[in-house]
């Protein structure tokens, strides 16, 4: 019986206090690549911690192991069954919603895709290059397997000179590259899964954050931090109606900040980050799979 | 001057050849009427444009009605309201659509703007102190 109380307590603390701390905590930015990984082994073990804790208690309240006979008279068979039933269906809720955040984010960036093949012209200085005549100084990426488009108006254009130019459009081609668009998707699925009451931004917002850091990461590895810099102030738009909502500071000075420091290195918070990332999944997994090989076992003998 | 036969999609760039001609008539065009406006600068087979034409009704950007035994194209909305639905889906970062698009820079405040100029002076001082140093 304390398999599933240890899974559930589990769940409940990926799922509140842990990603709140996190998302308070600055230290994740400095390691933005082992960070996406803590928040993807938070999000999963949390997952797999209900998951889990469903399906130990059902097997607990179903009897001993090397018992596996399930009668339909015994109000605990009953009980585990309909535990079962309940996790089965939050397994299946969050297939779903993946689903259809997939199935979603695609249509919309197909059309998006083909309503810039048709507005925007083409420009050879990288693959897949599209230039819109509009004046919103835009830069971005539409992802996909084959066929991917780098978007810039012509008002960031004539914002940028030809070395910030060159640092958007190798930030984009990380983006791109490393699909950091899938990264987000998955976070994006787990936010829609949950209910609206108690799901929170933090885990999407900070990933977004992260996945920007790390293109930036590679674009400066490219043609170093200035131009970079530059060019995120030149198009960082003209002050939002809507800013004052915002948080202290946005993404974009936390990102301009981070360039005018040196080039992060900290190998041993980003090692000490991957292995409790590693622990955060092996230790759900092994206590809901101990059991099981157990009973199996003993069932075999 | 023809294409170049190597370039990426050559079908993506004549679609919006194609649309630029449906948005400049002033009627629905059909596949015989949009190839002769497109021969004018570049040499396509027929059955290409009615190719383009095809994708694009498939793509929901092209309406077409019969007329007899041909088809007559025209542009599912004037270019300008396309070009609005773009922008509106490119700025959009509210609500349930956000993970559509990641833009590279978001708005910013007053303050963030001042915060920006003033990381970004300190990295170009750094810059010139690394320069006259080595």
């Amino acid at each position: 019986m304390i398999t599933p109380l240890l899974l559930a307590a589990l769940a409940l603390v990926l799922t509140g206090p842990a990603p709140a701390l996190l998302a308070r905590s600055t230290w994740p930015y400095r390691i933005p690549r082992a960070a996406v990984a803590l928040w993807q082994a938070i999000s999963l073990a949390a997952v797999l911690a209900a998951l889990g804790a469903g399906i130990a208690l059902s097997y607990s309240t179903a009897g001993e192991p090397g018992e596996p006979r399930f009668d339909p008279t015994a109000p605990r068979d009953l009980a585990a069954a309909a535990v079962l039933a309940l996790t089965a269906m939050v397994g299946i809720r969050l297939l779903w919603a993946a689903g259809r955040v997939a199935v979603g984010t695609r249509a919309r960036r197909r059309r998006h895709r083909d309503l810039v093949d048709i507005l925007a012209t083409p420009d050879g200085l990288i693959p897949g290059l599209r230039v819109l005549s509009e004046e919103t100084p835009l830069a971005y990426c539409l992802p996909a397997i084959r066929g991917a488009r780098v978007v810039v108006s012509v008002g960031a254009l004539d914002r940028l000179d030809e070395s910030e130019l060159r640092a958007v459009l190798a930030h984009e081609q990380a983006h791109l590259r490393a699909r950091h668009d899938l990264v987000l998707e998955a976070f994006t699925a787990l936010h829609m899964a949950f209910p609206r009451f108690v799901r929170s931004d933090v885990a999407l917002e900070q990933a977004r954050t992260l996945v920007e850091l790390l293109a930036d990461d590679d674009a400066r590895r490219r043609n170093g931090p200035l131009p970079l810099a530059r060019a995120l102030v030149a198009l960082a738009g003209a002050p939002a109606p809507e800013a004052g909502l915002a948080a202290a500071r946005s993404s974009t000075v936390l990102r301009v900040q981070r360039l005018a420091d040196p080039a992060p290195n900290y190998p041993l918070l980003a090692a000490t980050t991957y292995a409790v990332a590693a622990a955060l999944l092996i230790v759900p997994t092994v206590t809901v799979a101990a059991p099981i090989l157990e009973a199996l076992a003993t069932a075999l003998d | 001057m023809s294409t170049d036969p190597k370039a990426p999609r050559p079908l993506g760039d004549l679609e919006r050849l194609v649309m630029e001609q449906l948005w400049a008539a002033p009627g629905a065009l059909t596949v015989r009427e949009v190839h002769d406006r497109l021969s004018i600068s570049r040499d396509l087979a027929y059955t290409t444009v009615m190719t383009v034409l095809d994708r694009l009704a498939k793509k929901k950007l092209t309406e077409r009605e019969r007329d007899g035994k041909a088809w007559r194209y025209r542009a599912a909305a004037p270019r300008e309201e396309l070009a609005a639905d773009l922008m509106r889906d490119a700025l959009d970062r509210a609500g349930d659509r956000r993970e559509a698009l990641v833009r590279f820079v978001g708005q910013v405040s007053d303050e963030e703007a001042a915060l920006l100029r003033e990381a970004l002076s300190r990295l170009e001082a750094g810059g010139e102190a690394e320069a006259r140093d080595g």
